[in-house]
């Protein structure tokens, strides 16, 4: 899951605590209209009807737990798997005379990853393809060694890129680079 | 903050996942008569023997607006950026935190400095460096000359004003 997605989901959370204490504090002191403060948490009424309504009240109340179960699964599930949106299967191409150019989109991403690592001040690389094939997002982490030129560096991402452009006939909508320099000092 | 959330997330994952499960397994067996897990009877005498004006409520109730007031400002405030625009063309961006530690040691480099400590902040689409460390005010310039040098070398573009601090070494008593 993204930055961005835990920061949505936190703002959620967030907001459901301010709406249930804000109600709960506001029926326990009596602002709230309807709710009176002398009354029981759980009053005798509602358990009465909760057992009249059994046994669809506890079926109702499974079916809440399992949603609930379903939905910490997919949540751990999207927290393992890392941010998503990576572009799989294939590229289509249509050719000028009759047939199609077909390529795998995690075969394009390891080729520039080999590419980007012939340089000697690339340590690490890593691609990720995501958007539509003929115009894909290209999202680059490289990660250089301490003494690598960083001008030099840019320059050979930059070059990397124009050959994946002009091989894969797929120009990058937009480009993100980023670079992680190691400490000058062990 | 990028950590807690994903720590927090797990954690909620976790509560959600167990509750959930645990509260369908109750609610079937309680819906099939058989014996259940969890005795919830000391549950349901604490929820029917509390009132809602009762200072217990109040005291969770105030709790939960706080923790949802802090959550809600905390993911509302601006974030310190991960990494750092270097070029406005070729999407090229550098790690905060390696530009950081780059120019600390860069700054540490100089004669006379020990312990330098950078933090580099955006301000109007330029970079403000902001350097703290120990060691003889005279070395000012030659710390602003090396962190120029350092971001120079990094293909960084030119920075504003570079903050330098300097605090002198303290003498042994």
């Amino acid at each position: 899951m993204t930055n961005a997605g835990h920061r949505l989901l936190w703002t959620i959370v967030a907001l459901l605590l301010i709406a249930v204490g804000a109600a709960a504090l506001a029926a326990s002191l009596g602002a709230l209209p309807g709710a009176d403060p002398a009354a029981v948490l759980l009053s005798a009424d509602l358990v009465d009807r909760w057992r009249m309504a059994a046994p669809w009240s506890t079926l109702a109340a499974a079916v809440a737990g399992a949603l609930f179960a379903l939905a910490g699964q997919r949540l751990l599930v999207r927290e393992a798997r890392g941010p998503g949106g990576t572009l799989r299967g294939t590229l289509s191409h249509p050719g000028r005379r009759p047939g199609r150019t077909r390529l795998a989109a995690d075969v394009l991403a390891d080729a520039l990853v080999r590419d980007l690592t012939g340089n000697p001040g690339v340590r690490r690389a890593r691609v990720v393809l995501t958007g539509p094939p003929p115009h894909p997002d290209l999202w680059i982490r490289v990660d250089l060694t301490a003494d690598a030129p960083a001008a030099g560096v840019r320059e050979h991402v930059r070059a990397a890129v124009r050959r994946f452009a002009a091989t894969t006939d797929c120009q990058p909508a937009h480009l993100d680079v980023t670079a992680r320099i190691e400490p000058s000092r062990p | 903050m990028r950590s807690a959330n994903r720590v927090a997330s797990l954690l909620l994952a976790s509560a959600l996942l167990i509750g959930g499960a645990m509260l369908a397994l109750q609610a079937l067996l309680l819906t099939l008569d058989r014996p259940t897990p969890l005795d919830t009877a000391g549950w349901f005498d604490a929820l029917s023997g509390t009132r809602w004006r009762d200072p217990t409520v109040q005291t969770v109730a105030g709790g939960a607006l706080l923790l949802g007031l802090a959550i809600l400002v905390a993911q509302l405030r601006r974030w310190t950026p991960v990494r750092l625009r270097a070029d406005e063309r070729d999407g090229w961006y550098l790690h905060r935190r390696c530009v950081e530690r780059r120019l600390a040691d860069a700054a540490s480099a100089v004669p006379g400095v020990r312990r330098a400590r950078v933090r580099v902040r955006r301000r109007g689409g330029q970079w403000r460096p902001r350097v703290r460390a120990t060691g003889d005010p005279a070395a000012r310039a030659e710390i602003e000359f090396a962190v120029h040098q350092e971001l120079h070398r990094l293909t960084a573009p030119r920075p504003g004003r570079i903050d330098v601090r300097l605090l002198p070494r303290r003498r042994p008593a």
